[in-house]
């Protein structure tokens, strides 16, 4: 109990404190849990993709030895969706189904095999209706509607302007206009999607397990759906395996788990197959950037105009955040004069989209990066220097009114380029190998939740009881990004105590606070100022009883590494067991709380849609790629990426180079090869040969640096790291692409058929170029 | 959706004999070696079957030898021992190279050289879940009346996507099958036919028991097209194989897998000569190799991508070859 603390804790490279648990194979995920005495749940899902549903009859499976319960959208009359104006999706479906593989009904049985015998006997009768797989055939003009209030098929919306536009593309000397095309991709996340319901009937209470991101959303639907007050629900989110924003609304299948439990009295596990994980989706939307830049001779941007269409699937979910993002992350990186930006949101008759890492901002990043890159060729200027002639002061408010108070950008933009012997190398390497660059920013966090309550947007409290173990009580639900660490180490920085001290107590409603959730980057910001303030408070405590004990000021106390003495003193030093002791003796066990609220200044513009994208501060990233490329088959070999990225102060570096290794890792895989495919609707890639997450063997060497700018709101300085490095590699690699192969690609992902296609236009183009 | 595993009872002889004679007691019974093609076609719902035979107690199958007439390996031995036996790598480069683009490491572990030889046809529209083939009314590879892959076609066009038969077949593999009348031999080439719903001449009661290679002269190589560096199926795998015949002038087989449904042998009709151009007879391999493959719409490839690069890798390798 007494071992000194030699280091601060924060900034120092430490293992995840969960980390054990998962390496040992010991963590227990959702579909891990005990099922002994459980019944097996199973889905009904839609065989078509657009119909009335005329009957749906489920007597004969009720009636099926072995099963408990049978559900179907008649059980369930409330829609849920994770923005409160846009909740348009029912659980399972009612009036109609929109989407192959949407949930009709649902069966708990004793096991698998009778459930599915189950889903065997339910009878359905479907009167099919015209359906639309792509955005331009959804909007056509006579297009059945998907949703009755939803003309044209478009959700959402979004047209603002910022500067004058006109005048600032007038005075450009250079301006360009290009279309972009981005495919639909998925998480992917390694753990299938599963839930575990409990329903006790005597105490009308419902125990709820799952692979959240989002529990207290999970909590709140759940309320809604069942018509149960929320004090009777317990919602416990165990070890999750990924997320990447698949999981940061509440799934169709967590409340259909939680209907079957209630109808069968009992416990429901859910396991949904690889299948059914991509069928519930949430994905990156396909997308058509159009975007015109215009540029004076020196790189200086003067105007961007850009309109972007989202094919966002059936259902709204978090569709018009996606759509207001991809405008307002056109600002917050550069010093743009005038912005247009116009977005559609369009339904189609397939799996909801929903929020992947990079928010809204991916494939427009992609789409602006290349442009310019492409301009700056055009106007001979370097690609750094054309960055470098368009970089923010902070502080500074962008022209949408987002908060910006650090900016490492030119950091960033310095290290990669001296890492990679930029200046030395591009331009100058063999044909079919090249160089590109891309920079990128993303949100430490919406700094206007979803759910506006007014309450605080984090909440952590620490215990410290007479075994001097300080347990702390968060909601903030690590998804393996190393949340539950960054709260372990901001308590025992502020305390200067041994971090093994500290105990991580996370995400059951019943015990920890309440936490919007891990979404949008914002638990280190958010979660991780609440629990310095914890720990400070708690700090106070002990600094008194050390006080009181050395009978002396507590403001002449000084404690440091577990240790209280009398500033200047040097002598009767008091161990932290002392203390402790000391503290208790006034009024035993110890609790106190920290808590952070955004404030209005960082809560955006005023104008309509002007939360989304406003944020505590951005993170900052540049990175280069280099690459060869094959030019017979098309294949692209990425050799070796340089990223670094601002996130203010890395509280974990370890953590923060996993995560930018990780968002790199994953900017790749949308690049390169991960897309989906859908037949008339039917999903083709919805397993993991199909849909082609790379492997270690495309995993290229990736040389991390950390640019700390340390933000003055964030805690230690800190900002986000998870996501700013995703959305610079697609543009950096398109662009070492075109350094390599002379040629620009428009398109997402760069696989070797798409490419090869395009090296063969090129050469015909040139040969009827020569004949003529 | 169906990722229940269906009931079934898994035989596990000890010699070739009892394996025939478990294959005569069922006709739906199916081989089971490694199981990593026939256990992910069970939890999709496309076998039927209610016997499994496990073959991986039957000790005469998992031999590699060597002697004068060359070199025999038996159907249980894996394809991470073919990949590194010195007596592959050294004399039958191809088939080790093949071995080593097969999924991944777990998978060669387990996966054998008889169960890669016999592998089920692949299709976009076939290897999906139960739910997915359903709500697609099924297809004429399995409980359908129609291939969505060629509607107006008579046939399944499923491809073959083994990666050791072209390089198995660059050497001259002859395979042994046992069967209830005594063992035959059956040159690689001969063992397939194509049709994708049916693309083995294997008999219910037969089971295949060792691919025998005459003695290697010359020197072979594998390359295989695909989207990632492991895991993947190929979109189209060649295999070449190329011959001194004299001083100056080489001669060269090739084999294609992942285009049809069956693995594709190449007849190169010239030898590269002295007063050849080499150029020239490398080009026209290329075409020789595109006129001879059909790939199909069975992957989320395009079929003119796979067309070209096999082509490509063909004349590729092939001047690697000569050219070392």
């Amino acid at each position: 109990m007494n071992a000194p603390v030699k280091d601060r804790v924060a900034g120092r490279p430490t293992p995840l404190v969960d980390g054990i648990e998962k390496v040992s194979g010991k963590a227990v995920y959702t579909a891990d849990l005990e099922t002994s005495d459980c019944l097996t749940g199973r889905i009904l899902r839609s065989p078509v993709s657009h119909a009335r549903i005329v009957r749906i009859d489920t007597s004969k499976a009720e009636r099926l030895d072995g099963v408990a319960a049978v559900v179907t959208g008649a059980d369930c009359p409330h829609t849920f969706g994770v923005i409160p104006i846009a909740m348009n999706e029912y659980p399972m479906a009612r009036d109609k189904v929109r989407y192959r593989g949407e949930p009709i009904a649902a069966v708990a049985a004793r096991d698998a095999r009778t459930a599915d015998q189950a889903l065997d006997l339910i009878d359905i009768e479907l009167e099919e209706l015209p359906s639309y797989y792509n955005a331009e055939q959804a909007r056509a003009p006579g297009s059945v509607l998907l949703h009755d209030d939803k003309a044209g098929n478009v959700e959402r919306e979004v047209h603002h302007e910022f500067g004058d536009v006109a005048a600032a593309f007038a005075e450009a000397d250079l301006v360009r206009e290009e279309v972009f095309t981005c495919a639909e991709v998925n998480h992917a996340q390694m753990e299938p999607h599963a839930a575990l319901a409990e329903y006790d009937r005597e105490r009308d209470r419902l125990t709820f397990h799952s692979v959240t991101q989002v529990p207290f959303y999970v909590h709140l639907t759940l309320a809604r759906c069942l018509e149960m007050d929320t004090s009777r629900i317990r919602v416990v989110k165990p070890f999750v395996g990924g997320g990447f924003g698949a999981r940061t609304e509440t799934l169709n299948f967590e409340i259909i788990t939680a209907l079957l439990a209630r109808a069968a009295s009992g416990k429901v596990m859910m396991r949904l197959s690889r299948e059914e994980s991509f069928i519930t989706h949430r994905g990156r939307p396909d997308h058509h950037v159009t975007i015109k830049i215009g540029m004076n001779d020196g790189g200086r941007i003067t105007a961007v105009q850009c309109q972007v269409l989202q094919r966002g699937g059936a259902y709204a979910g978090y569709g018009l955040v996606t759509i207001l993002y991809a405008g307002a992350l056109l600002h917050g990186i550069y010093d743009i004069p005038a912005i247009k930006y116009d977005g559609y949101r369009i339904y189609a008759n397939l799996p909801p989209c929903g929020a992947m890492r990079g928010h809204g901002t991916v494939d427009v990043r992609h789409a602006f990066e290349q442009l310019i890159d492409r301009m700056a060729r055009e106007l001979g200027l370097d690609p750094f220097e054309l960055r470098r002639a368009n970089l923010l002061k902070a502080p500074t408010r962008t022209l949408n009114d987002l908060m910006v108070n650090s900016y490492g950008l030119p950091e960033c933009l310095d290290k990669v380029e001296a890492a990679s012997k930029w200046n030395e190398r591009h331009g100058k390497l063999p044909s079919g190998r090249g160089l590109g660059m891309a920079a990128s920013h993303y949100v430490s966090g919406a700094a206007k939740p979803v759910h506006w309550t007014g309450e605080p947007h984090a909440v952590v409290t620490l215990k410290l009881d007479f075994d001097g173990g300080i347990t702390a009580l968060t909601g903030a639900s690590d998804i393996g990004q190393g949340s539950t660490t960054m709260v372990a180490l901001a308590a025992a920085e502020v305390l200067g105590v041994d971090l093994a001290r500290i105990q991580v107590v996370c995400n059951d409603s019943a015990i920890t606070p309440k936490d919007n959730g891990s979404y949008s980057s914002r638990v280190t910001f958010m979660v991780g100022n609440a629990a310095i303030e914890a720990a400070r408070n708690l700090r106070e405590i002990l600094v008194k009883a050390a006080a009181a004990k050395l009978d002396a000021d507590p403001e002449d106390i000084e404690c440091a590494g577990e240790a209280f003495s009398v500033r200047g003193s040097g002598q009767s030093i008091l161990s932290f067991a002392e203390v402790v002791q000391a503290a208790l003796a006034v009024d035993g066990t110890i609790t106190t709380k920290g808590t952070f609220t955004c404030p209005p200044e960082a809560q955006g513009g005023k104008h309509r849609g002007g939360a989304v994208g406003s944020t505590m501060g951005f993170s900052y990233a540049a990175q280069v790629v280099e690459v060869s490329v094959d030019i017979d088959t098309g294949q692209i070999t990425v050799e070796k990426v340089w990223a670094a990225l601002d996130c203010g102060f890395a509280i974990n570096p370890l953590a923060v180079e996993g995560q930018i290794e990780g968002s790199v890792w994953m900017g790749m895989g949308q690049a390169l090869s991960e897309e989906t495919h859908y037949i008339d609707g039917l999903p083709v890639h919805a397993n993991f040969l199909d849909y082609r997450v790379p492997t270690i063997v495309e995993s290229p060497d990736i040389d991390v640096q950390i640019v700390e700018s340390n933000d003055p709101l964030g805690p230690f300085g800190a900002k986000e790291a998870g996501e700013g490095a995703l959305s610079g590699f697609p543009p950096a690699l398109a662009n070492a692409v075109a350094d390599a192969i002379g040629l620009d690609l428009s398109f997402l992902p760069l696989t070797p058929d798409r490419v090869q296609q395009a090296l063969i236009k090129a050469r015909r183009d040139m040969k009827r170029r020569k004949v003529s | 959706m169906s990722a229940v595993m269906p009931e079934f009872e898994m035989l596990r002889p000890s010699t070739v004999e009892e394996v025939i004679a478990a294959r005569n007691a069922s006709s739906s019974a199916r081989i089971c070696a490694g199981g990593t093609d026939i256990i992910v076609n069970m939890r999709h719902g496309l076998s039927e079957t209610g016997t499994l035979i496990d073959i991986t107690a039957v000790d005469e199958l998992k031999r590699t030898e060597s002697d004068a007439d060359g070199l025999h390996i038996g159907a249980g031995v894996t394809l991470a021992e073919i990949a590194e036996l010195p007596l592959i790598t050294e004399s039958y480069p191809a088939i080790a190279e093949a071995a080593q683009t097969i999924a991944g490491p777990t998978h060669r572990n387990v996966a054998t050289v008889g169960g890669n030889l016999c592998l089920d046809t692949r299709c976009l529209y076939y290897n999906q879940s139960h739910w997915w083939r359903k709500a697609n009314n099924f297809c004429l590879k399995y409980k359908g009346d129609i291939c969505h892959v060629a509607p107006q076609g008579n046939r399944c066009r499923a491809a073959f996507s083994g990666d050791l038969a072209p390089a198995l077949m660059v050497h001259g593999a002859i395979l042994e099958i046992a069967g209830p009348g005594g063992p035959r031999r059956v040159p690689l080439a001969d063992f397939y036919r194509e049709d994708g719903a049916d693309h083995l001449t294997l008999a219910p009661d037969e089971v295949v028991t060792t691919a025998h290679l005459p003695s290697a002269n010359g020197v072979s190589a594998y390359a295989k097209v695909r989207v990632r560096g492991a895991i993947d199926f190929p979109l189209a795998g060649v295999a070449v194989a190329c011959e001194k015949l004299d001083a100056s002038s080489h001669r060269f087989v090739v084999a294609v897998t992942g285009t049809n449904s069956c693995p594709v042998a190449i007849d190169v009709p010239d030898t590269l000569g002295e007063d050849q151009d080499p150029d020239a007879f490398f080009s026209n391999l290329n075409k020789l190799v595109q006129k001879n493959v059909s790939p199909q719409r069975t992957s989320t490839t395009a079929a003119h991508y796979r067309r070209l690069s096999a082509a490509t890798m063909a004349s590729r390798l092939a001047r690697q070859l000569w050219s070392a």
